[in-house]
């Protein structure tokens, strides 16, 4: 992985320290919350509900055990002994005391980690593939490019003020785990006929209150220019985006209002005029950075472990884990092992510092030292010898960390929502616990199939519920939690918007009306079809039959 | 009836007014009769206090079974804790005031929710 050099940890140290002086400086009373305020954002330092919350990019969802323990270490001393991992592949901690932050920025610098523009008008935390370095599927390792766009955009002087957040996704794979159709950019790598190396570069999806799925404005730009082209896309952003109106500033409004061609023509059109040799990454700095994502010591194994079947044939839950928490990966004999943060009845995306710290042991052990947040709030030890599997498996299980549902449908993704969140208008966890633990039954879980269900408090859709195969958005009607079902989302590379289905309904009717939409699904499916695949066949119609029913 | 609410600065903890100084139970509030100008006044001096407290805001509350309780499930949840983890917050505490507010019913938009959405 990347490491940093003495420059970056001055920096980090240097921004830490700042921030100390601003918090006495507002603590004395010498700046006012006013003034205060834009700068704890800088350090995605949020007033929620009950206390700050603190936002920590881990960039492209990739760190170390020595990383991880320290989260857990700032999870144990300064929070409740847990953290949350978010769909942006952070890291928030939501029981945090102003007056201890500067210690805690410390603390997160001496690992070379910080919480600086997860917050504010700027360009965030780029999102990557967890799969990264590990599959096969993928062209290139995306981490290089995340990481060339990280140092890019890192207190990017001319992109610091932008109208409105910015959101990159990066994935070299077929199969996409970035739900990059539905970020500000997303950039796809591909290799041409000639095979040169180039990225499809999808600008204006988004979610909120005005959901779009991307369009391609290039199909294959090279590798070699990318920074300069996106230089120009964020010129034109910077230009023309509406920083009049809030819920009109992001960068999909101006794609959509311009349409994708004409915004493609602006784009190209400035990106006539940059100097490209003086905007783009000389090589010597991209082999660099390419020199820190080096392949790793893989052993080399044969493709079928033993110990690995033998263990499975004798204990079904392993086997059943295999089944759904394992993925190929391009080495034979390693496998990429999904830990799901989704066990029945627990709150998505939670981890306690003591899991962290179990996950950093095993990491160090048996993943090469490499750990992955996904967007779908699981994580991932990305190369884990088949031969280790049944021990990964049992300490998995002892914390309570084996649940085996990835893909499933209790695999929810939910933003914290109004138990925690300021903005919320509803609560998504308890709605994400009590379907969780309607379909505790493993056996059935499996029978569904691929299942994504995603959870938002509020219309800003952090818990991704556009992209949904139902998604659950939570509304405020007349003071009372209220939610609405939709049902056709896809946030991967078929990525499609979900449709509402009807009226919204109260919490206790959900999981029923969850189960009604499972069973609708389980009795016209046909084949090996996905409930997404169902849904785009038959319509909405039977579904909003079945669930709305009783209301006739 | 209006309650006086804020987070305090130096930890962010949800505080409630009382005859001049906060306080971090709902069930100590001070009430306010929703014409009683003491209200709006001590707004005032809460935003005087700009080391000790963040934005506050008057709260409607309503009676509930065995005491008080905000009328909106916003400011329940602010007064009680997370409802995913029982254990964190003020509900941890127990007592007559966070059972007077578990047992409220219903729920309403609070006033001063709106007030708060507008100047923000």
């Amino acid at each position: 992985m990347y490491r940093y050099d003495a420059i970056d940890k001055e920096f980090l140290a240097d921004r830490a320290a700042e921030f100390r002086g601003q918090v006495a400086r507002r603590l004395s009373g010498e700046i006012t919350e006013d003034q205060f305020k834009p700068l704890r954002l800088m350090n995605g330092l949020y007033l929620q509900l009950h206390a700050y919350m603190l936002r920590i990019a881990i960039p492209y969802g990739s760190l170390d055990s020595r990383q991880m323990r320290r989260m857990a270490h700032i999870a144990r001393v300064y929070d409740k002994g847990y953290g949350h991992f978010t769909t942006r592949q952070n890291l928030q901690l939501h029981w945090i005391k102003l007056g201890q932050v500067p210690d805690i920025l410390d603390l997160l610098a001496e690992v070379d980690l910080h919480a600086i523009q997860t917050s504010g008008n700027c360009i965030r935390n780029v999102t990557a593939d967890p799969y990264a370095g590990a599959t096969a599927e993928e062209i290139d390792d995306p981490r290089v490019w995340s990481e060339v766009i990280r140092q890019w955009s890192t207190v990017h002087p001319e992109f610091s003020y932008l109208p409105r957040k910015f959101k990159f996704a990066v994935t070299a794979a077929a199969k996409d785990r970035t739900a990059a159709r539905v970020h500000d950019i997303g950039l796809v790598l591909r290799r041409a006929r000639d095979g040169s190396l180039g990225f499809e570069v999808i600008v204006g999806g988004g979610q909120g209150r005005t959901p779009y799925v991307g369009p391609t404005i290039r199909e294959h730009l090279p590798v070699d220019s990318l920074l300069s082209y996106l230089q120009a896309i964020l010129r034109v952003y910077n230009r023309h985006g509406r920083r009049d109106n809030k819920y009109k500033a992001r960068i999909k409004i101006l794609v959509a209002s311009l349409g994708a061609a004409e915004f493609a023509r602006q784009v190209e059109e400035e990106w006539g005029r940059i100097d490209s040799p003086q905007a783009d990454l000389p090589d010597t700095e991209l082999a660099r950075i390419r020199g820190a994502f080096t392949p790793l010591a893989f052993e080399a194994l044969p493709a079928r472990s033993d110990a690995f079947e033998s263990a499975k044939a004798a204990s079904p839950s392993l086997a059943r884990f295999a089944r759904n928490n394992v993925k190929p990966h391009k080495k034979s004999g390693y496998g990429i092992v999904e830990i799901s943060l989704k066990a029945h009845g627990a709150t998505p995306g939670d981890a306690s510092a003591d899991q962290m710290d179990l996950v950093a042991d095993l990491a160090e052990r048996y993943s090469l030292d490499d750990i992955r947040v996904t967007h779908e709030q699981n994580l991932v030890l990305p190369h884990v010898k088949l031969d280790d599997l049944p021990a990964v498996h049992a300490a998995l299980a002892e914390a309570g960390l084996a649940t085996p549902n990835i893909g499933l449908i209790s695999d929810i993704i939910a933003c914290p929502g109004l138990d925690y969140c300021a903005l919320a208008n509803a609560r998504a966890i308890p709605i994400a616990q009590a379907i969780a633990q309607r379909f505790e039954d493993a056996d059935r879980a499996e029978l569904i199939g691929e299942l994504k269900i995603k959870i938002s408090g509020c219309i800003n859709a952090c818990g991704h519920h556009h992209v949904g195969n139902i998604g659950i958005l939570g509304v405020d009607k007349k003071g009372e939690e209220f939610y609405q079902l939709s049902l056709g989302g896809s946030g991967q590379e078929d990525a499609s918007l979900a449709q509402i289905l009807g009226p919204g309904m109260s919490a206790e009717r959900v999981p029923d009306a969850i189960e009604t939409l499972v069973d609708t699904y389980l009795s016209v499916r046909q084949g090996e079809e996905r409930f997404l695949d169902t849904v785009r066949r038959v319509g909405m119609a039977p579904f909003k039959e079945a669930v709305y029913a009783d209301a006739h | 009836m209006k309650a006086l609410t804020a987070n305090r600065l130096i930890d962010g903890e949800v505080v409630f007014w009382l005859d001049g100084r906060w306080v971090e139970r709902f069930a100590d509030a001070q009430l306010f009769a929703d014409d009683d100008a003491a209200g709006p006044a001590a707004v005032e001096t809460g935003l005087a206090q700009s080391t000790v407290i963040v934005e506050p805001y008057l709260i409607d509350v309503v009676p509930a079974p065995g005491g008080w309780a905000p009328v909106s499930y916003r400011e329940r949840l602010r007064a009680l804790g997370p409802t995913n983890e029982p254990t964190h917050g003020k509900q941890a505490e127990g007592g007559a005031g966070i059972e007077a507010i578990l047992a409220a019913t219903g729920a309403a938009r609070s006033t001063g929710r709106v007030d708060l959405i507008r100047r923000k």
